[in-house]
């Protein structure tokens, strides 16, 4: 999977989560900042991207992630 | 670079913006976030409101924009309450769109360790970037009662009345539980600052800037931690100085276990509270030890004119607590006032016969208005009365809210202090409460009454007393004692043995005694005799810093044969008790004996820096503990104030038939020391003990000194 395919996978996630609309997050959102994501939502993105991508994650260094780019690379990390 | 003017431009506009962005706005009820907007807009801010929101359109019925950039109006201040995580890209766009002030509310910074510090160093340096100044992170907002403005900007539950005392706090917590005490007793405040981790606007900015406060009368101050005890200091010198503001202030961590197991008496016995309580006197703020005790004072400043002199009137309707009030305020060294025959015949013609007219003046259980009225205004109008203490007991016919209301009526017809006692709590609290409401001063108990009025007495006393220079000396070599200090630092060495700390006193020009080093018996008798009996042998080595404690002293030596055992004697101790020291010689000096034992030291402490020791000298200084501290410099009030504050300054004076000391010989070395303490930055403790201090006009004499860099 390359990184553009993780993306796009990402943001469907997030757009879930969030509520939004794909259309509406930029490639270098930060999720609190540009996304208004809460702490509660920070912790569902997580599980969230775990199940879409069918990975355990560190918790501690996911939600240490701000950025839509940093996840990708984050996951990628994962999936490959 | 920030100037002085351009920060207090932008601290005064944390207090009255003309418009107001929230930074991470949402709304969610009973969050930081939602709480603080809503506060901004019950407060009735008369401003531009601009809630900052990634995700809402509106909150409270106000359009929401998703970054502080996109409001085309110009923000004056901004409240960040996003998570610590992102405080940093926020800031950012507050410098992007040129606004200057900023409070940042959310916590998780310094105060949660290395993630933390370096979260909130980021913040200054963004600041720095754009000229921002910001109070926080990690507290609990602003809030200005000024009609003017009206702003409350913190997450406070409710926002105060209107006053003209200013309170300013390290910590968020205990402002919410200020404002409730204040509330129930109508206490108003004209600022109230939650500073939280001061990572650029600190307290010292803020004093200057309430110094300047034409709302703020009276400035309290709640601290955990002092991170520049100069700068505070001076900040309060220079404001009471100019503006005769009484500063008030509670430093938390009294009973930290402050004094460190240090190597020399002055360091054991200064600890940091020790310091700070000396160094907050010194600059003449008051230093409270309860919240209780602080607005118990700052009521009587900020409602009242302060005391002329000490002398007080009691006027009572209840025999019992007249004469507490008296104990009281005798034990806290006010006076009675003894009435002029004036107002003795006018309150023997308008009391009843079985009423008490002398002070305390006892108008008798069944006193009305009338009869209060009468016996205050008489005792103020009186020249020999500087206050009038009221106190009251309810009986079955007094008229509690009548009396209170005439209490007000007439304290507020003379320029002098009115304080009040209705004594009880369920009955009287109707006339507590006017009385609280007219600003006059209420205490439950006559002792807190009593202690109110003589620290406002003490800080009227305060303002009379001319702010001294430090005493500069020309007969000292700095640069020589810097050197010495400097080479011993070098070749590894923490401790100065008694020899080389004498050659650094002797710099400074302080009283050491004739002395020479020795390295065999044979040189000792002749040191001794050309020295002259009796003499004093000691060991020098960078090893022993307790020479008493290895045998490695022998006093009162009398002859060249005693002075040869007495080498001898140290040798085969020190050999026995400390194999492994490095000796260096033997020390042999002058013995006087015929003084008063004094100690004199200096350390270094973290916050205030160079801290001067005086007291009672000897090998039970730790035990009596009678000694007090300032800040260096000193100058001569100052000096003359330590060493008048020690318990045995009597025996100094002469106390039984003994004569009186060299106390000028005193004041002169501690002015000395504390001119060495200032230009030596690395001497971290020293010790001079004892001083011999001998009958006036004999001088003093350093038996014993040690220096730790």
């Amino acid at each position: 999977m390359d990184k553009a395919q993780i993306q796009q996978r990402i943001k469907k996630v997030i757009a879930n989560v969030l509520k939004i609309n794909e259309s509406e997050i930029p490639d270098d959102a930060n999720f609190i900042f540009d996304l208004g994501a809460d702490s509660t939502q920070s912790i569902e993105l997580v599980a969230a991207f775990e199940e879409e991508f069918d990975i355990e994650m560190d918790e501690a260094k996911a939600l240490e992630v701000q950025t839509v780019s940093d996840a990708v690379d984050f996951i990628a990390g994962y999936v490959e | 670079m920030t100037t002085v003017d351009e920060k207090l431009t932008r601290v005064h506009n944390i207090f009255y913006p003309e418009s107001v962005a929230i930074v991470g706005a949402t709304k969610v009820p009973g969050t930081v976030p939602h709480d603080l907007v809503m506060n901004i807009l019950r407060s009735g801010f008369q401003g531009g409101v601009y809630p900052v929101s990634p995700r809402e359109k509106y909150i409270a019925g106000i359009k929401c924009h998703k970054y502080v950039l996109d409001i085309d109006d110009p923000v004056d201040l901004a409240v960040i309450v996003f998570p610590s995580s992102v405080c940093h890209l926020a800031l950012e766009q507050c410098g992007k769109k040129g606004i200057k002030s900023v409070i940042i509310i959310s916590a998780g910074f310094r105060e949660i360790g290395s993630n933390g510090i370096e979260r909130e160093e980021q913040l200054k340096t963004i600041a720095k970037k754009y000229g921002i100044s910001f109070i926080g992170p990690n507290c609990l907002g602003v809030i200005n009662t000024d009609p003017n403005v009206i702003l409350d900007a913190s997450f406070a539950r409710q926002m105060p009345e209107e006053g003209n005392i200013a309170f300013l706090s390290q910590s968020g917590a205990l402002c919410t539980a200020v404002l409730d005490y204040a509330r129930a007793k109508h206490i108003g405040f004209s600022k109230f600052v939650s500073f939280g981790n001061k990572a650029d606007v600190s307290e010292i900015d803020l004093l200057y800037y309430l110094g300047e406060d034409p709302k703020t009368h009276v400035i309290l101050l709640y601290l955990e931690e002092i991170s520049n005890g100069p700068g505070l200091m001076k900040a309060a010198e220079d404001i009471i100085a100019k503006t005769g503001k009484p500063i008030l202030a509670i430093k938390s961590g009294r009973t930290e276990a402050g004094a460190s197991a240090a190597a020399s008496h002055t360091g054991s016995l200064a600890g940091s509270d020790d310091i700070c309580d000396a160094a907050l006197k010194q600059a003449g703020i008051i230093r409270c030890t309860t919240i209780e005790e602080m607005f118990n004072l700052a009521i009587a400043l900020a409602y009242q004119p302060l005391p002329q002199n000490n002398r007080v009137a009691i006027i009572t309707n209840a025999g019992g607590p007249g004469v507490l009030t008296t104990d009281a305020s005798i034990s806290e060294g006010l006076r009675l006032a003894k009435f002029s025959d004036a107002t003795t015949t006018i309150l023997k013609k308008s009391l009843p016969l079985t009423a008490n007219i002398k002070n305390p003046v006892d108008i008798i259980g069944d006193a009305r208005a009338d009869r209060y009225k009468v016996a205050i205004a008489q005792a103020l109008a009186d020249d020999n009365v500087d206050g009038v203490f009221v106190i009251l007991t309810p009986q079955s016919m007094t008229d509690i809210e009548t009396i209170a209301r005439a209490v007000c009526d007439v304290a507020g017809q003379h320029q002098k202090p009115v304080y009040t006692s209705f004594m009880g709590e369920a009955d009287v609290s109707y006339g507590i409460d006017i009385l609280q409401r007219n600003k006059l001063p209420h205490y439950i108990l006559p002792e807190s009454m009593s202690k109110a009025f003589a620290q406002a007495f003490s800080f009227r006393q305060q303002q009379k007393r001319k702010k001294n220079r430090p005493v500069s000396f020309k007969d000292v070599h700095k640069a020589k004692a810097q050197k010495v200090l400097k080479d011993a630092k070098s070749s590894g060495q923490n401790y100065l043995p008694e020899e080389e700390a004498l050659e650094i006193l002797e710099l400074y020009n302080l009283p050491v005694l004739q002395r020479a080093m020795v390295s065999s018996a044979e040189e000792a008798a002749v040191a001794a005799g050309d020295i002259g009996f009796p003499v004093v042998m000691k060991i020098i080595s960078k090893d022993i810093v307790h020479k008493f404690d290895v045998g490695g002293v022998v006093l009162n030596i009398q002859s060249k044969n005693e002075a040869r055992q007495a080498y001898q004697k140290i040798m085969k101790n020190v050999n026995d008790n400390k194999p492994q020291a490095q000796i260096k010689g033997i020390l042999v000096s002058k013995m006087i004996s015929d003084g008063m034992e004094v100690i004199l030291g200096i350390k270094r402490d973290v916050a205030f820096g160079p801290v001067i020791m005086f007291g009672i000298g000897g090998i039970f200084v730790e035990i009596f503990k009678d000694v007090t501290f300032r800040v260096a410099p000193l100058d001569r009030v100052t000096v003359q104030s330590m060493i008048e504050e020690v318990q045995a300054y009597e025996l100094l004076k002469g106390a039984r038939g003994q004569s009186a000391k060299d106390v000028d010989a005193i004041k002169d070395c501690l002015l000395r020391l504390s001119r060495l303490a200032v230009d030596c930055q690395n001497i971290k403790e020293l010790d001079i003990n004892p001083l011999i201090v001998r009958n006036a006009g004999e001088g003093a004499y350093i038996a014993d000194a040690k220096i730790m860099i």
